[in-house]
């Protein structure tokens, strides 16, 4: 198991389009694919997990990944957070 | 997970309850956590009797508190007050409309204690408040899944991204059952005798179907398709097809999946093309509804066979 903490940062929030990213990019992965928000956890391969944490500037998340590929997918995801979803 | 409830939120969940509570005094305290869920009648402690009080606890005030303090002259009143308001009081909350006098009121805004009035009957508004506090007070899981309420059996299905449970739950909708919550269920124990579930206020009946993108389950299939909270009775786990597993072909056992140390009634349905999900959980919703009344199809069946084959035997 992988975790990493990041702090979300762009002033718009995990709103439709950003979650969507992250969902994408989870998927590509076979292993689990979790976002940890104040002890709520929801599985990153699924949208309406994502934005049902409700995550706004400013929020810290854990993204955590187990299994094949795990430290990867944590990476990628945490980059992707940092620059904003400005990525791909 | 230790959640802190502040008086204001207690407020405003009593609001939701459509209980009439008004705030009198002691506005500075309502960011004041709530640290235990009780109440406390404190009459004894007025009268003088400080063994076992707990100023921690909502303190209710019914007419017997209100009718004693207002036979009190201005002198009692101030000792005794100040006695009471030595302490540091959670909160106070007279019933029956009943306002306390001008003096209370003072002691309630310098000690920042809140002062609550609702106009509701003593014993009422406490049964209510005994089930608002256990349920702000229970201990509360989120899960991945979705959960229907299916013939008034609470379904809540597990499984993989991509399994079908979102499919699922939308053919079981339109067949006229009704969704509660999708992709994230707030999973709540009530009182160590139930597990009630309810979706997170942000996504509200909000499904994602591949394919469809997000639609609104109430908007586009109305009012009848769609409940809030529903307690949890079954859960079922779909699955990919796996031709080495074994898969219960009796269902003679009572197979148990625990949450939040409450075991639940639990079936794992193997997904493949051509098997008609929905209705595999439609029956299986209305065989626990069976069992739940005492009638267990698989051991039923076993024990008529068993009868057959002695009779047979005997002849």
């Amino acid at each position: 198991m992988v975790e990493k903490e990041v702090v979300v940062k762009s002033d718009a929030g995990v709103h439709a389009r950003p979650a969507m990213m992250l969902v994408r990019e989870a998927m590509k992965y076979q292993c689990s694919v979790k976002l940890i928000k104040d002890d709520v956890e929801a599985d990153c391969k699924s949208i309406m997990s994502v934005l049902g944490l409700a995550i706004y500037s400013g929020t810290k998340l854990i993204v955590r990944a187990d299994g094949e590929g795990e430290k990867e997918v944590v990476e990628k995801l945490a980059d992707l957070i940092d620059s904003d979803f400005k990525n791909n | 997970m230790k959640k802190k409830i502040l008086i204001k939120d207690f407020i405003e969940t009593v609001e939701d309850f459509d209980l009439n509570i008004k705030l009198l005094a002691g506005e500075r305290g309502l960011e004041k956590e709530i640290s235990v869920g009780d109440i406390n009648r404190p009459g004894l402690t007025l009268a003088g009797f400080y063994d076992f009080f707990a100023p921690d606890r909502l303190q209710i005030f019914g007419l017997g508190e209100t009718a004693y303090m207002n036979k009190l002259s201005h002198k009692e009143k101030e000792e005794k007050y100040g006695r009471f308001f030595s302490y540091d009081i959670m909160c106070c909350i007279f019933t029956h409309n009943e306002t306390p006098d001008p003096l209370f009121v003072e002691y309630c805004g310098k000690r920042g204690v809140p002062l609550l009035v609702t106009d509701r009957k003593t014993s009422r508004f406490i049964s209510s408040l005994v089930h608002i506090l256990d349920e702000m007070f229970a201990e509360t899981v989120t899960v991945h899944g979705t959960l229907v309420d299916v013939f008034g059996i609470g379904v809540l299905l597990f499984g993989k991204s991509g399994a079908g449970k979102s499919e699922c739950a939308l053919e079981l909708i339109e067949r006229g059952h009704r969704l509660v919550a999708d992709d994230m269920v707030v999973i709540k124990k009530i009182e160590e005798a139930l597990l009630l579930g309810s979706g997170t206020p942000m996504l509200r009946h909000h499904m994602e179907i591949r394919g469809l993108g997000i639609v609104n389950v109430r908007d586009i299939f109305g009012i009848r398709s769609v409940r809030n909270r529903k307690r949890i009775d079954l859960i079922v786990l779909l699955e990919e097809w796996d031709s080495t597993k074994e898969y219960d072909r009796l269902g003679l056992e009572d197979k148990k999946y625990t949450i939040l140390d409450m075991e639940i009634p639990y079936l794992i349905i193997p997904v493949k093309p051509g098997r008609n999900i929905p209705v595999l959980i439609e029956t299986a919703s209305l065989n626990q509804r069976l069992k739940k009344l005492g009638v267990f199809s698989a051991i039923e069946f076993d024990r008529k066979i068993r009868d057959w084959i002695k009779t047979e035997n005997s002849n």
